[in-house]
């Protein structure tokens, strides 16, 4: 089987103990360059779909070409091509920063000629030169997750894994090694493929985008084309009293595209949300229908998540409203782009 | 898969090296055996009794030789458990590099270093001696291809010792469990061996016992090389000996080697 894909994915499947579902039917293509990612919370499935693309876990049924390597015929081949950055630390905390890349070298065989150039020059450039001879155990966090992206690079894949590899990093963290993923993109037009259940990371950062939730991929798009289907902004009124004909109500005024229950509260899509919020606030007071809160959301990944598996992004799984209003400028800044 | 080996057994030598711990734990016991059992016990046996040996201390204290070969591999195990909890071992699944350079380089790192510590137990057990206490003495005159020998013995019951760990460690998740299974062979290991007991007063089920314990193997040949008309009292030569510890590091190895590669191949 062969793919010009980067990744070709096909009816990918991982069931545990043969009744847990863990990804049910998966289908997906990575373009050469692009920079893809799964958008998820905890337990979606994204570990395990990284696990099976990079070999280190067989799959129920399915298939996945990988750089034109079919993973499950030939995992080593595949290796060979792939970087991964795992969510946790996986430097040997027994070895300095440059005994983990030179070890890293020889497991990936890179030239013997080119090991001492490469590994120099990723210490530096990950900013870890001081600390090279320094054993990883002394690292900060920041110093770690700059050093698996090393690790991960220093045989330069064609294809980067990137497994949940800012959790744990504080925004400025998060914000520096976004920027140096984004170097190394534009350097050696590197696919990457990333895992994240920060809305904003995936926002800035991806391409193109697959959601994912209970092991199913209900969306995929760039994210321009995933906001654009939510349909505009959203204005969630939320009436004093439950009443299901405050449903009615809203859904009779002038240019509402839609109305959706949700937790005792309404979504209202519409194109220009801040200009209908006074029409309907004014349409539920002459209906006799008292409120308690309004507010407006222009259509972010929140509300994309929330239009195609029918639920708020889980904000415990992610970092707090202070801590991703932070990073959404920074990573927005880091890739030179603006959102939506 | 030759450099993957080297730099992988590079890894696990630097990181024995940097945890001496390890080594002066596993020191701790044949020291302490040395300096209670060994000079508790130090009657006058006959030689029929200790294999020719001088007393039963000198006896003794080539038998704590052979021994730490069990506990300086010990930690091997221990090892491949931290690994994979803290995610080194991850780390190099992922990486092309085979189950077999993985498995060697532990292997390999972790059977080089019994050679020093059981010769710094013989030094030990030898300088006791000037000491005013009981010690090791040599009536034979060792020559290179003895050395050879004793080396050779230390190597192989490492290897053997080595490869057992491992494969206890490759199919353990949990270091406390991994420490229970190896505290239940570490002293039964030694127990049913001649490394501490006079072998000729032994009744004859624990010395046909004793007969096959590859640290019995390993010891008889440390003694045949120490001990002058040791050979009498001994039914073969060093080389059978060690053909025999060879059948059992070649057993243990094939089964960690099996056991390895089910644990690093992926995951079902």
């Amino acid at each position: 089987m062969t793919s010009t894909e980067a990744i070709q994915v096909t009816g990918l499947s991982k069931t545990y103990n043969q009744t847990v579902k863990a990804v049910d039917q998966i289908a997906f293509s990575v373009h050469p360059g692009e920079a893809f990612g799964f958008l998820g919370p905890n337990g979606a499935g994204k570990t395990t779909t990284v696990a099976m693309l990079t070999g280190l876990l067989r799959p129920t049924a399915g298939t996945a070409i990988v750089d034109g390597v079919d993973v499950f015929a030939n995992p080593t081949l595949v290796k060979k091509k792939i970087g991964l950055v795992f969510q946790e630390s996986t430097a040997d905390s027994d070895l300095s920063g440059r005994e983990n890349l030179e070890l890293a070298a020889a497991l990936f065989d890179v030239p013997r000629s080119e090991t001492r150039a490469r590994v120099d020059g990723l210490l530096e450039r990950m900013q870890i030169g001081d600390a090279a001879d320094r054993l990883t155990k002394t690292y900060s966090g920041g110093m770690r997750r700059r050093l698996e992206l090393a690790v991960g690079i220093i045989h330069s894949p064609a294809v980067l894994f990137l497994d949940e590899p800012t959790l744990g990093l504080d925004p400025q963290g998060r914000a520096g090694f976004w920027r140096y993923v984004q170097e190394l993109r534009k350097e050696h037009g590197m696919t990457v493929f990333l895992t994240t259940h920060y809305l904003d990371e995936a926002d800035g950062i991806c391409d193109r985008l697959a959601i994912i939730d209970h092991g199913h991929i209900v969306a995929t798009g760039t994210p321009s084309e995933l906001k654009d289907r939510v349909g505009g902004d959203v204005v969630t009124i939320r009436p004093a009293q439950p009443d299901p004909k405050v449903e009615t109500v809203l859904a009779a005024v002038p240019g509402v595209l839609s109305v959706t229950p949700q937790d005792g509260a309404y979504r209202v899509k519409c194109p220009k949300g801040d200009a209908l919020i006074p029409v309907l606030v004014e349409a539920c007071y002459k209906a006799g229908f008292g409120l308690s809160g309004v507010s407006l959301k222009r259509p972010s990944l929140d509300e994309v998540f929330l239009e195609f598996t029918g639920r708020e992004f889980r904000e415990d799984e992610g970092a707090s409203a202070t801590d991703r209003a932070v990073r959404i400028g920074q990573v927005a800044q880091a890739f030179g782009r603006g959102r939506r | 898969m030759m450099r993957q080996l080297v730099a992988l057994t590079r890894r696990e030598l630097l990181r024995i090296a940097r945890n001496p711990q390890a080594i002066i734990t596993s020191l701790m016991l044949p020291i302490l055996y040395l300096l209670l059992f060994g000079q508790g016990f130090n009657f006058p046996y006959p030689s029929s009794d200790i294999s020719g040996a001088p007393n039963y201390f000198s006896y003794f204290a080539a038998g704590m030789a052979g021994f730490v070969a069990v506990t300086a591999t010990l930690f091997l195990g221990a090892n491949v458990i931290f690994d994979r909890l803290f995610g080194v071992l991850k780390r190099n699944s992922a990486t092309p590099a085979s189950a077999t350079s993985i498995f060697s380089s532990r292997l390999l790192a972790g059977s080089v270093q019994p050679i020093g510590l059981a010769f710094l137990v013989l030094g030990l057990a030898a300088l006791l001696g000037h000491l005013g206490l009981a010690g090791l003495t040599v009536t034979a005159s060792l020559g290179v291809v003895g050395a050879i020998e004793i080396v050779a013995a230390i190597i192989i019951l490492s290897l053997m010792f080595a490869s057992l760990f491992l494969a206890i460690g490759f199919s353990l998740q949990q270091p406390q469990t991994y420490f229970a299974v190896v505290n239940a062979i570490n002293l039964p290991v030694l127990l049913t061996s001649a490394a501490l007991y006079p072998f000729g007063r032994l009744p004859w089920w624990l010395k046909n016992i004793a007969s096959y314990n590859p640290v019995t193997l390993a010891v008889e040949v440390i003694r045949l090389n120490l001990f002058a008309g040791s050979g009498s009292y001994y039914t073969y030569t060093a080389g059978v000996y060690l053909a025999g510890l060879g059948a059992w590091a070649v057993a243990m190895f094939v089964l960690a080697v099996l056991l390895a590669r089910r644990a690093l191949a992926p995951a079902k």
